[in-house]
């Protein structure tokens, strides 16, 4: 086990540093092109050349690559040009305004997801198991960019109870939550419910639940004690990759209602060519997604003896 | 000093009995300017911008032009009586607040706006009037500019405003190391130096005294009121950038009302009132613009949600949403904005006059316009000069000939018709696709196939200038000379065409030299009819533009560059 955690450490590092070098030399492979980004589109060729040298940008690409990952490590991002201020006072609070977001949401819709997975996987076929599953596939085959409209278009525009965007301007307020967690909730709980579903019909067509039905035991005691435990390990690792979508993904989401977030300042970013935020979220995003996928990954595999002792 | 020749000035041939009583005097072209507009060679709106030109005050104007009222700085007309005080929140992207002289977004510079102000303003229906300068003389050839700045206006740190401010600003826009647009917009102050670096003329500005300031410039510029007013041109304190870095949100001195209490880049900027306006009452305690992000769906909703007051501009698509919404008013204002399907006249087929000619015979501009903007605007005749241009000349009206596109064709070595590819980054919303996509079947009848080339707005800005074929979009100018000499005079850096006739730059310099309206109207009509003839721009249609504001929200006009100018706007329920 903790051979297999090294090497599933290791790998991540690798992936890290491969993935940050493929962004480094996207955003930073021409000098000129970060002069300029720096600079302004009006900047003349010689303030450009100056920059360049000032700032070493004169030098190898792989020693700038080297001396980038030093600073990540140092905790200095860079300087955002559009925000004028050091990336590392943009990003930490965008990155926690997506973890309350992200939080919020995960509990709601885990809850929702599980719930519901289980009702339907109790009974497969049941008029129960039918609703659940046409339900789910509805909502999850709705993208956010078309469920938010919706969702505007009946709670804002129609009803009026609503506020219509979650920008906060104001401080906190726990009611522009409301609509973005909605839309998430509903998007992202399908997908976990049908594979909480489809693991507990498995689980109950297996001969330890049937051997308990037949020994009279209560159902509610069936399934909370012997059919919820097995159930929920396929279930785990599509939970954590939920994780990674909720952090990195839901650009469409904060975007919709101008939420503050990791993802609108990620895509604010690469609209506008601020390179030093676009590598700092690029490499915080491939950083959870494969941090999840490791920790999915020994999870499962501590969960599931099967997979363990392979 | 260059030898210049002002105007010179007859009292006795036209003077009000108003101003006579003012002791004023007026310039001798006004005469015959008012003969014109009494005999109707010119309309009131040329009237008004040309009396303008020769500095004529706004009121007194409108007074010669007969319109009651008029829209002079610091007094509202509307028919309720306004109510000082209140918030208003508006829903606009909020950005960096550093330096005037490099804004590259017109949100930067409306709240700025607030703070540090223009010589000139152009109002929301396109006439340019004197504002920090109370009045301008151009010299006979246009090359010599005078203007004259209001006297007892205080910086909110107690300078005087002077004429050491404006030559301070102006010089600091011709340096290249500021890195300012106006470096081109101001190219008649401007020449390269011995290594090439554009940078301006030594004598170019010339302070005359605390309060009047001289331009002397290489060639004539009739436009230079109009550019005083451009986004990037405030007028800054004699220190910035000199005794103080040049970053407005740390060194708030302007001359304007208001200070910037808070500006935090992508959510929120505080504007409050601190002092009494110079030019009058400004009924608005506080001005909060909040960022929504670029999703024109989310400043909608704010709007819906009485989160905000106004928003930036209401997206084409949600018209019929707003209009719905029983607390909401929608303003319009008719605008030269544009999207022009230029040719890049130097790449290969496009290089082909009778191909390019053949293209725009296929045009149907009426129906593109209802159908891919649902009739809001008026139709445009593929030489970017608009009918609210005081300057526009009016041209036999252009059709749709499919038997000529194919003659065209024939001719063009094409007798069995072509693919071509346009390339679009829906810069300003999804009806350029549907104007792309109806072209398209409007051409096909020619055998002209054309293949929509999609792409995101700022992979567009990044070929716009390169794209063999590519449909840009224009933002208003006040005049059509200023749009015509920034995009298709020879060499000049906009011109994406790569437009090089020599004919074309002679007849537009000959338009740019002439102060005679009607006299202009007829040189531009050979530039129109040149860039019809040339087919560069098939050109479907000009924009109107719109604002959806809270009814509570008093006074509100839209402006043609959606500039913010409050200065009338009042809470009902303030």
């Amino acid at each position: 086990m903790i051979q297999l955690i090294v090497r599933r450490i290791g790998m991540m590092i690798l992936i890290l540093l491969v993935v940050a070098l493929l962004l480094f030399l996207i955003n930073e492979g021409d000098p000129t092109l970060v002069a300029r980004s720096v600079l302004g589109p009006y900047a003349q060729p010689e303030q450009l050349n100056a920059w360049v040298i000032e700032n070493g940008y004169d030098r190898s690409v792989i020693v700038r690559y080297f001396e980038w990952i030093g600073r990540i490590f140092a905790g200095d991002l860079g300087y955002s040009v559009i925000y004028k201020r050091p990336v590392n006072e943009i990003f930490w609070d965008r990155l926690g305004n997506t973890g309350i977001l992200a939080g919020i949401t995960f509990v709601i819709m885990v809850l929702i997801a599980l719930t519901l997975g289980v009702l339907a996987g109790m009974k497969e076929g049941s008029p129960q198991d039918r609703a659940i599953s046409v339900f789910s596939i509805i909502t999850t085959s709705i993208p956010e960019y078309a469920s938010a409209v919706f969702l505007v278009g009946i709670f804002v525009f129609w009803l009026g109870i609503l506020p219509g965007t979650s920008s906060m301007t104001s401080g906190f307020d726990p009611v522009q939550m409301i609509l973005p967690v909605l839309v998430l909730t509903l998007y992202g709980f399908g997908y976990i419910a049908r594979m909480t579903r489809a693991s507990m019909a498995e689980v109950m067509t297996t001969p330890y639940i049937r051997t308990a039905v037949l020994k009279g035991l209560p159902y509610r005691h069936i399934i909370l004690k012997h059919a919820l435990r097995n159930a929920l390990i396929a279930p785990f690792t599509v939970i954590m990759l939920q994780i990674n979508w909720l952090l990195s993904g839901v650009v469409v989401t904060e975007f919709a209602f101008g939420y503050k977030g990791f993802g609108a300042l990620l895509l604010e970013a690469a609209l506008r060519r601020d390179i030093f935020v676009i590598e700092a979220c690029g490499t915080a995003a491939v950083f959870v997604a494969v941090f999840t996928q490791t920790v999915g990954d020994l999870g499962y595999t501590y969960l599931n003896p099967r997979i363990r002792f392979k | 000093m260059k030898d210049r020749k002002v105007l010179s000035r007859d009292p006795r041939r036209y003077t009000l009995p108003s101003e006579r009583a003012l002791g004023a005097d007026t310039h001798s072209y006004l005469p015959e300017l008012c003969d014109q507009l009494q005999t109707g060679k010119i309309n009131r709106r040329d009237f008004l911008r040309q009396a303008a030109l020769l500095g004529v005050a706004a009121g007194t104007a409108y007074a010669m032009a007969g319109v009651p009222g008029g829209d002079v700085i610091g007094s509202a007309k509307a028919e309720e009586t306004p109510k000082a005080g209140g918030v208003l929140k508006v829903s606009q992207r909020v950005q960096a607040m550093d330096d005037p002289a490099i804004f590259d977004w017109v949100e930067r510079s409306n709240v700025a706006r607030f703070m540090v102000e223009h010589l000139s303003r152009t109002r929301s229906d396109n006439i340019t009037v004197p504002y920090l300068a109370e009045k301008w003389e151009a010299s006979d050839d246009l090359s010599t500019w005078v203007f004259h700045l209001r006297q007892g206006i205080t910086w909110s740190n107690g300078d005087a405003f002077t004429a050491a401010d404006v030559a301070h600003t102006v010089s600091r826009w011709l340096d290249p190391a500021v890195g300012s647009s106006n470096l081109g917009l101001f190219g008649a102050m401007v020449e390269a130096d011995s290594e090439g670096v554009k940078r301006g003329i030594a004598n170019a500005i010339e302070v005359i005294d605390d309060h009047t300031i001289q331009f002397n410039l290489k060639q004539p510029d009739l436009a230079m009121p109009e550019k005083f007013y451009n986004y990037p041109t405030a007028i800054v304190h004699r220190g910035f950038g000199v005794d103080y870095d040049a970053d407005l949100a740390a060194n708030p001195i302007g001359t304007g009302p208001f200070e910037l209490v808070r500006n935090d880049v992508g959510e929120a900027a505080i504007l409050r009132r601190a002092r009494d306006w110079w030019a009058g009452p400004f009924y608005l305690d506080e001005i909060h613009y909040y960022d929504h992000g670029e999703d024109t769906n989310a400043w909608v909703a704010a709007l819906a949600s009485q989160q905000v007051d106004m928003i930036y501009r209401l997206p084409s698509d949600a018209h019929e949403s707003v209009a719905a919404l029983p607390f909401v008013d929608i303003h319009s204002v008719t605008t030269a904005q544009t999207a022009v399907m230029r040719f890049r006249v130097t790449e290969a087929p496009f290089d082909n006059l009778k191909l390019r000619q053949a293209v725009a015979a296929c045009m149907d501009h009426a129906e593109l316009l209802e159908k891919s903007f649902q009739g809001r605007g008026q139709i445009a005749e593929n030489h970017h000069v608009c009918p609210i241009h005081p300057e526009y000349a009016e041209l036999p009206p252009l059709t749709r000939d499919i038997d000529k596109a194919k003659a065209l064709l024939a001719e063009a070595g094409y007798p069995d018709g072509i693919t071509i590819e346009i390339a679009n980054g829906d810069t300003e919303g999804p009806w350029m696709t549907a104007a792309c996509a109806i072209f398209k079947n409007q051409a096909a009848p020619a055998g002209i196939n054309i293949e929509i080339n999609k792409m995101p707005a700022n992979q567009y800005w990044e070929v716009w200038d390169k794209a063999p074929w590519g449909y840009t979009a224009w933002t208003h100018r006040p005049l059509g000379t200023m749009v015509l000499g920034l995009a298709y005079r020879a060499g000049v850096p906009w011109n994406e065409c790569a437009y090089d006739n020599p004919a074309f730059d002679a007849a537009l310099d000959d338009a740019d030299g002439t102060f005679d309206v009607n006299e202009r109207k007829k040189k531009m009509a050979v530039c129109q009819k040149i860039l019809q003839d040339d087919a560069i721009i098939p050109q479907p249609f000009w924009r109107s533009v719109y604002k959806a504001a809270n009814k509570r929200v008093k006074g509100l006009k839209v402006h043609p560059t959606l500039y913010h100018q409050f200065h009338e706007v009042w809470l009902d329920d303030a």
